[in-house]
């Protein structure tokens, strides 16, 4: 028997226009939170922009899309409200990112945070001016406080919000991002015999996840080192982008461009040597990273948004504050030099990474989801 | 581990991409259902010089009369071949390398139903395919390969032509996956084969398609892009 239904906004689960799958780490995240509620007992159902298309975000759980765009400050009141009135059958609401839930929310529903987003240089063009600001602000502090309870995957979120309104801190969990403990593993046999080294860059190919530096290193680091091997896997913000990044990689000797599905990628970390997360902005606990360090792999990331919950620089990863082609380089020069600290930056990673194991991530949203849902808060 | 068929309607294929075609398949699927649409050439003698064909034949040709009764053909010889997954594949669409070592573990899998694949049409020689307008092949992706499921039912659309090479079901199926690798689509390659495929087309087609008519484009208008070879990754 169903526990109750519940009904998820969020903006973009699959592109707009329904054809375009996104395989990021909202979208594997969004999976996993659906599971999880399925094996609770509930029933779920999606929402989310797009021209009224139904698609299926998992076997059963249909995602419904709603003609309608976001508004200024990346906040979507039509959406919210087309929500609130298309879900009405529902019991319990979440909202995938904070501001959906402006300028309303369901009574029992829950808002997740999958990070701080506004801390790149663009952000400027959406809230130009000290009237803008204060409006932004003004939203995200309505959309904070309409739903019972507002979970944080990374500790930044939470410093800035506390700072911001303190009353507010009663409101928020923090639940850090996940990661299978048992398909991402630490081979036996690590780094193996191989002469080669292999880098693996396993992110989408967006500017604030760090791919031009990435490239401008690789480019001279290919040159320098005959045993590098640099592998991107990942989905570019294009179409075209993808045939761009397959090109400069056949131009190169040792580069390689491919995408892998999710139950392929614990075998792509297992076979490489060194694993750059090197975001800029806009970045939470990254499943990316929590898969390399759960691999047991040398991970050099980028010192921003979650990825200080995860990484102490030098003990369990190499952490660039701030990332610049430079810094990038080092580091990356330094790990390819050093197997021996390779393999004890990647043993305390895995040691880490078991504090973040997926069964613990489902009892802290499990305990979260019944204290809103039936406890009422 | 799952069982792969690859199922294909031809006809005249001896002079074209057929032996190509199957010679690739043989590596990675299990079994390769060729329904031939009553050809006069020897398309039927290639087929059976490869012993994981299964074929069969029409006494008269039916693709440009009822695609929809040949596709439904097809399709019932296909799953007697009790399939896990379905690969629905033209006689002239070739895999690139990867997917010979790639096939299995794309279909070894839980996590969903259809497979989706950018598909380059070649023109003018294999280095080159065409991307002006909509024949991006960058943007388009094509649902080729999907899992079979025996207790469901499965059906085509009452249509003369261009009823689709997968069933209905599948094309509403939610779970998918876009692959990244490539199919290459060799039927517009010779000048001689555009040339009659479009008339073919014209004749049966049902009032103008634009783009059926830019098959005969000034080649001033037709936008090329090279080929960009793919690495065989060593793990």
């Amino acid at each position: 028997m169903s526990r109750g239904h519940v009904g998820i906004l969020t903006t973009y689960h699959v592109h707009e226009d329904g054809t375009r799958i996104i395989y990021g780490g909202a979208e594997r995240y969004a999976l996993e939170f659906t599971r999880m509620l399925l094996e609770m007992g509930y029933d779920v159902a999606w929402w989310q922009i797009g021209s009224g298309w139904i698609q299926e975000v998992t076997h059963g759980v249909p995602l419904y899309s709603i003609p309608l765009q976001e508004a200024a400050y990346q906040t979507c009141p039509a959406l919210n409200q087309a929500f609130f009135e298309q879900a009405r059958g529902i019991d319990y609401a979440v909202y995938f990112s904070t501001l959906l839930a402006y300028p309303q929310a369901f009574e029992r529903s829950i808002a997740i945070s999958h990070g701080i987003y506004w801390d790149y240089p663009t952000w400027e063009t959406i809230v130009p001016t000290e009237r803008h600001r204060r409006e932004w602000r003004q939203r995200w502090w309505m959309a904070l406080n309409g739903p019972q309870r507002v979970v944080c995957c990374d500790t930044a979120t939470i410093r800035f919000i506390t700072a911001t309104w303190p009353g507010l801190v009663g409101k928020l969990e923090y639940i850090p991002n996940f990661v299978d403990l048992t398909a991402f593993y630490l081979p036996d046999e690590d780094d193996g015999e191989r002469d080669e080294v292999r880098v693996l860059f396993p992110r989408r190919l967006t500017s604030v996840r760090g791919v031009n530096e990435t490239l401008a290193v690789m480019d001279e680091l290919l040159e320098k080192f005959p045993q590098l091997e640099f592998y991107v896997v990942g989905r570019g913000h294009s179409d075209h982008q993808e045939r761009d990044m397959l090109r400069w990689a056949a131009a190169r000797a040792r580069a390689y461009y491919f995408w892998r599905p999710a139950h392929l990628m614990p075998s792509v970390y297992r076979n490489v040597d060194i694993v750059l997360v090197p975001s800029k902005a806009s970045e939470g606990t990254s499943l990316s990273c929590l898969e390399a360090m759960a691999s047991g792999r040398a991970v050099i990331a980028g010192g921003t948004g979650g990825l200080t919950d995860l990484i102490i620089d030098g003990y369990n990863g190499l952490l660039l504050r701030p990332l610049t082609v430079s810094a990038l380089r080092d580091s990356l020069e330094r790990l390819v030099n050093d197997p021996q600290l390779r393999r004890s930056l990647g043993r305390r990673a895995r040691m880490t990474a078991e504090a973040f194991g997926l069964e613990r991530w489902k009892v802290r949203w499990q305990r979260v989801i019944e204290r809103v849902f039936h406890r009422g808060g | 581990m799952p069982r792969l068929t690859a199922m294909m309607p031809v006809r005249n294929e001896a002079q074209r991409y057929l032996y190509e075609v199957l010679t690739n398949l043989s590596t990675y699927v299990d079994a390769i259902v060729v329904l031939d649409d009553a050809s006069d050439d020897s398309t039927a003698e290639i087929c059976r010089s490869f012993p994981g064909v299964v074929l069969s034949r029409t006494s008269e040709p039916l693709f440009l009369v009822d695609e929809s009764a040949l596709r439904q053909a097809l399709w019932e010889r296909t799953v007697e071949t009790r399939p896990d997954w379905v690969l629905a594949i033209d006689a002239d669409e070739l895999f690139e390398e990867r997917m010979r070592h790639e096939a299995l573990s794309l279909i070894d899998q839980q996590e969903y139903d259809a497979v989706e694949f950018r598909v380059f049409d070649f023109w003018g020689d294999r280095a080159h395919y065409r991307v002006d307008g909509a024949w991006d092949p960058w943007r388009k992706r094509v649902r080729m390969l999907f899992r079979y499921r025996p207790g469901q039912t499965y059906s085509w659309p009452r249509q003369r032509l261009h009823c689709g090479r997968i069933p209905l079901e599948i094309r509403r199926s939610a779970r998918v996956y876009q692959s990244d690798l490539r199919v290459k689509h060799l039927g517009w390659l010779r000048p001689e084969d555009i040339r009659r495929k479009y008339e073919q087309y014209r004749r049966i087609g049902t009032g103008l398609d634009p783009h059926l008519e830019s098959v005969l484009d000034d080649p001033s208008k037709v936008g090329l892009e090279e080929w960009i070879p793919a690495k065989s990754v060593p793990f």
